[in-house]
């Protein structure tokens, strides 16, 4: 968990048959990355296709494959080609299935030059035999395919013809006309040897391409933590996770300097269901893998059998991410993802048990996170484990779907024969357990969060002070906006109906609902980054669409928004002026309460509340006129959950910013967000207000 | 995301809402079908097979009840090239000639350019029609069950099938991802370089958005290989069997029956050349 990313490859794969044959099929981390930088590979074909201005993107296809070639082995490249390719059939038929195949193929082989540390002199030597090798095939499969070359070149002198015949009408042009005609006929007369020169050409400028590109990516790789923490266990014999004792276990990660987590001593018999809590970095997570089967640095570990991480009877984990979890595409399916071949599983049943009745058949793109969360735990009791390990599986839900979660959680020792394992950093969650082990040192020093109910819309809270700057001139208008994606089509979607509503300077307003209230969409609209379909959105009194950058937008996943490689150049980039000049760059982070010697650290090696705040040192750096945050408080730990509130409460009331919230949760909002604007389905289903503001 | 307003998108890996015949054939019959027309076309390009491909495709969108909708606006730019090249190539006559009234036209060259633009638009629908009618968690099963036969020369299936899936599961959350770096690159004003250059080279930027994008993925993966860890390694990966029935020996059938015909009648040189 806090090892980073190896720079160098990994040559030995580390797995459970790493001594075995050498056509081992895939370790699970193999898999994974194969599929991953499949589907890049993919997207990235496809999106240099449909976005006219990327067109750049498809020579760079190549970077994710050299990226497996590098430090994988050859099967996981080959694996990862034939996902891409067929993915991209799907989409883009015959042709994307050909750029795929292509970039897969210099890109690998570039990731393979790279690995064994050769130079720019090899890339452009393997890339002239790959390049001849390629022509070969070609000009054998035209050779085969004696009609569709026919047919091809004929259609091509055709045009040349008729480009001739139109010239040939000019005296001026006739001669030159004569000449095209003959050169033409001459190369298509050799045509193996045009296609011989044009394969290598274009393999060796896609090599080159790919090289330059894949160095720089290597490079701004450098450093990124390694997030993957299970380990597939090695260990024989039947498996048997419970009763478990730990006496004096302890664990230390490799170089670490601390422990992760103190001695401990418990014992947990089969049928009891135990929380663990502790604030953030008590060691909850190392204790979920020392139960899963990592061996402890002292102390000791006993069962009366094996771990058995996944297997039938043994121990299932869910963890916090819900849509990294679910594996497959279809309910039904991820239920039995994974279980040994001829199984068979009561899919309805376990549906049924996790309240999802009926929704075999759904996508699983289309579940909320919390119907994703309870999916998983559904699919770990498809393996009848002996015990059930939740880490902190609500953290990333909202409400609703925690009760739901809760509500599964809390019957199962009694429907099963197993031990559950809860950890959890929510204090009412810990209740329902028979026993807590809390693994913070004092109470006082624990930071638990407790949930807050949503405001009633007649709520009288103590009157909020208004901020400084009442100039209160509508910032926003929105008049009966509406938006319908894939407009025409089959799958044309309404996300927005008829929302209209005035936000003024210095407001803070949370935009609050569910999974699919068109939340997101209008958070598009406002920065205009969507034109609506229907009605307007207006900043200052001009369209949204028209002046993108003038309400600044924070989208939840804080990564996606950093592009430059280190916190100067970042916030620089995004506020628009030189990284040189370190004032601007120090006062900008200085903003967002963080210091100036952060500077010069890499974007990755950032918190995650540190990076949502380098984010808004850039986008407050260039003085938006209001800034939008889409769910700012998801993935944070409480400390730094109630440093973010009061950062941006503060900003709110003695800058005058006006604040855009979004989210499906209420917790400590209120300050910061006054007024509350509901979305259901697409429509504002009530407002509230605390301090008496007029929608 | 673009401002314009009545262009139909490009809808990614989502079948056509509701059922038919064709929605409910197994995904790989309709790959072998896809499979086998394209084979036959680069083999024999003729009138005659694209005509009895165009027939069958038309026979399957009408049976799927494609809407027109369905199809993705094409950009004026390629209306454009298209009748650029049918004029050019129309200029470039030859046999056969028409007697239009008094006029003589040589059609040889339209006909040719026509040939080949009908080629593409078959090969374009084929594919269309499988991603239109399939839904996406069918496609790697039925990969997994044509495949069986590799597995003789030792080529690892079931890898590849379950890598097919996951890389179907990753897939729109990796385009989601891509429609945000694109956001956030659109919600910055222009850079600014040391020097004072207000433009940096394009193909560096990209290089920025990609070392994002991969950042972003490699997470996916380790979060991904956690989860297929967490629940013993692969094995199943769908719920229902996946086999042709009935209807798709008629499907495959007819599709055979189609091919058979279209090489008949092109080896004995009814299609022209």
């Amino acid at each position: 968990m806090t090892s980073t990313r190896p720079e160098a490859p990994a040559q030995h794969p580390r797995g459970p048959a790493s001594t075995g044959r050498p056509s081992r099929s895939l370790t699970p981390v193999e898999m994974a990355q194969a599929a991953v930088m499949g589907a890049l590979s993919s997207a990235l074909t496809i999106v240099s296709v449909v976005v006219p201005f990327a067109g750049g993107l498809s020579l760079l296809v190549a970077v994710p494959m050299g990226l497996l070639g590098y430090r994988y082995r050859l099967r996981v490249l080959l694996a990862a080609t034939f996902a891409a390719s067929t993915v991209a059939f799907l989409i883009a038929g015959i042709s994307g299935f050909m750029v795929v195949l292509n970039c897969a193929y210099v890109g690998g082989l570039t990731g393979i030059i790279k690995r064994r540390g050769g130079g720019t002199p090899t890339v452009i030597a393997v890339a002239v035999v790959a390049g001849i090798l390629n022509g070969v095939w070609i000009i054998a499969a035209l050779t085969v395919l004696v009609r569709l070359r026919t047919l091809t070149f004929e259609a091509m002198t055709a045009n040349v013809e008729g480009i001739v015949t139109a010239m040939s009408k000019i005296e001026l042009f006739r001669e030159s006309a004569e000449q095209t005609r003959a050169m033409f006929g001459t190369a298509l007369h050799y045509w193996p040897v045009l296609i011989m020169a044009y394969s290598i050409f274009t393999i060796m400028l896609v090599s080159v391409v790919g090289w330059w590109a894949l160095s720089r990516v290597l490079e701004r790789l450098r450093g990124i933590p390694d997030v993957h923490k299970l380990e597939p266990s090695a260990e024989t014999g039947p498996v048997a996770p419970v009763p478990v004792r730990l006496t004096d276990a302890r664990f230390r990660y490799p170089g670490a300097e601390h422990d992760a987590l103190r001695p401990l001593s418990f014992t947990i018999e089969a049928g009891e269901q135990i929380a663990v809590t502790g604030a953030n970095g008590s060691g909850k997570t190392t204790l979920m893998l020392l139960l899963c089967g990592r061996p402890p640095t002292s102390g000791s570990i006993d069962r009366p059998g094996a771990v058995g991480l996944g297997q039938l009877g043994g121990t299932a984990v869910v963890m916090q991410h819900p849509e990294s979890q679910v594996l497959g595409t279809r309910v039904a399916d991820d239920v039995v993802w994974g279980l040994p071949p001829g199984t068979h599983t009561d899919v309805g049943r376990l549906l049924d048990e996790v309240g999802l009745t009926g929704m075999g058949e759904r996508d699983t793109g289309g579940l909320s996170g919390g119907e994703l969360q309870r999916l998983s735990v559904a699919a770990a009791l498809a393996r009848q484990p002996a015990m059930l390990i939740a880490d902190e599986i609500t953290t990333m839900v909202d409400q609703r779907g925690r009760d739901a979660l809760l509500g599964v959680l809390s019957g199962l020792t009694e429907r099963h024969r197993m031990a559950l394992v809860h950890i959890t950093h929510y204090n009412s969650e810990a209740q329902i357990a028979d026993r807590t082990i809390n693994l913070s040192e004092s109470q006082d020093n624990m930071v638990m969060v407790d949930h807050s109910a949503a405001p009633t819309p007649t709520a009288t809270v103590s009157p909020v002070p208004q901020s400084p700057a009442v100039g209160s001139g509508p910032v926003l208008q929105l008049s009966g906006v509406g938006h319908e994606y894939a407009t025409g089509t089959p799958w044309a979607k309404t996300a927005l109906r008829d929302v209209s509503a005035t936000i003024n300077e210095g407001d803070g307003v949370l935009i609050h609902g569910g999974n699919g209230s068109g939340k997101s969409t209008l958070a598009w609209i406002m920065a205009g980054l969507t034109a609506p379909t229907t009605g307007s959105c207006l900043v200052k009194g001009r369209p949204a669409h028209e002046c993108v950058g003038d309400v600044a937008i924070a989208f939840q996943a804080a990564r996606l928004q950093l592009l430059r490689s280190r916190v100067d150049l970042e916030v620089a980039s995004a506020a628009g002026f030189s990284p040189l000049d370190t004032g601007r760059v120090v006062s900008a982070l200085a903003t967002v309460g963080l210091d100036g010697s952060l500077a010069l650290r890499r974007v990755d090696q950032l918190s995650g509340g540190q990076m949502r705040r380098v984010v808004m040192a850039g986008l407050l750096a260039r003085w938006p006129k209001a800034l939008i945050l889409d769910e700012p408080l998801a993935g944070l730990d409480a400390a730094s959950q109630r440093g973010l509130l009061r950062l941006l409460t503060d900003l709110r009331r003695n800058t005058g910013l006006t604040v855009i919230v979004i989210s499906h949760d209420f917790a400590g909002l209120e300050e910061l967000c006054p007024r509350t604007l509901h979305l259901e389905r697409g429509t504002i289903a009530s407002t509230s207000a605390q301090a008496g503001g007029v929608l | 995301m673009s401002a314009a307003r009545q262009r139909r998108p490009v809808v990614l890996l989502r079948p056509i809402p509701g059922t038919s015949v064709i929605h409910e054939l197994w995904a790989g019959t309709k790959l072998i079908a896809v499979f086998v027309i394209s084979l036959l076309l680069a083999f024999y390009p003729g009138w005659i097979a694209i005509g009895l491909s165009a027939l069958l495709v038309a026979v399957a969108v009408r049976l799927a009840r494609i809407p027109r909708g369905a199809l993705p606006s094409v950009p004026r730019w390629l209306w454009l090239l298209l009748l650029l090249g049918m004029f050019t190539a129309a200029l470039g006559g030859g046999e056969p000639v028409l007697h239009l009234w008094s006029l003589d036209f040589e059609a040889g060259g339209l006909l040719k350019f026509l040939r080949f633009t009908a080629l593409s638009i078959v090969l374009l629908a084929l594919g269309a029609m499988v991603s239109w009618t399939t839904n996406v968690a069918d496609v790697a099963p039925a990969v997994s069950t044509l495949g069986r036969p590799l597995k003789w020369v030792r080529v690892p299936v079931d890898d590849w099938a379950v890598a097919l899936s996951l890389a179907l599961r990753a897939f729109p959350m990796l385009v989601e991802e891509f429609r945000l770096l694109f956001a956030s690159r659109r919600l910055r004003p222009r850079p600014v370089m040391p020097d004072g250059r207000t433009r940096r080279s394009r193909l560096s930027d990209l290089v920025d958005l990609l070392a994002a994008g991969v950042t972003v993925a490699l997470r996916r993966a380790d979060e991904m290989g956690d989860a297929i860890t967490a629940r013993g390694g692969t094995g199943q990966i769908s719920a229902a069997p996946s086999r042709p029935r009935r209807a798709d020996w008629v499907a495959l059938g007819i599709c055979a029956v189609v091919c058979a015909a279209a090489i008949v009648l092109e080896i004995r040189g009814f299609g022209g050349s």
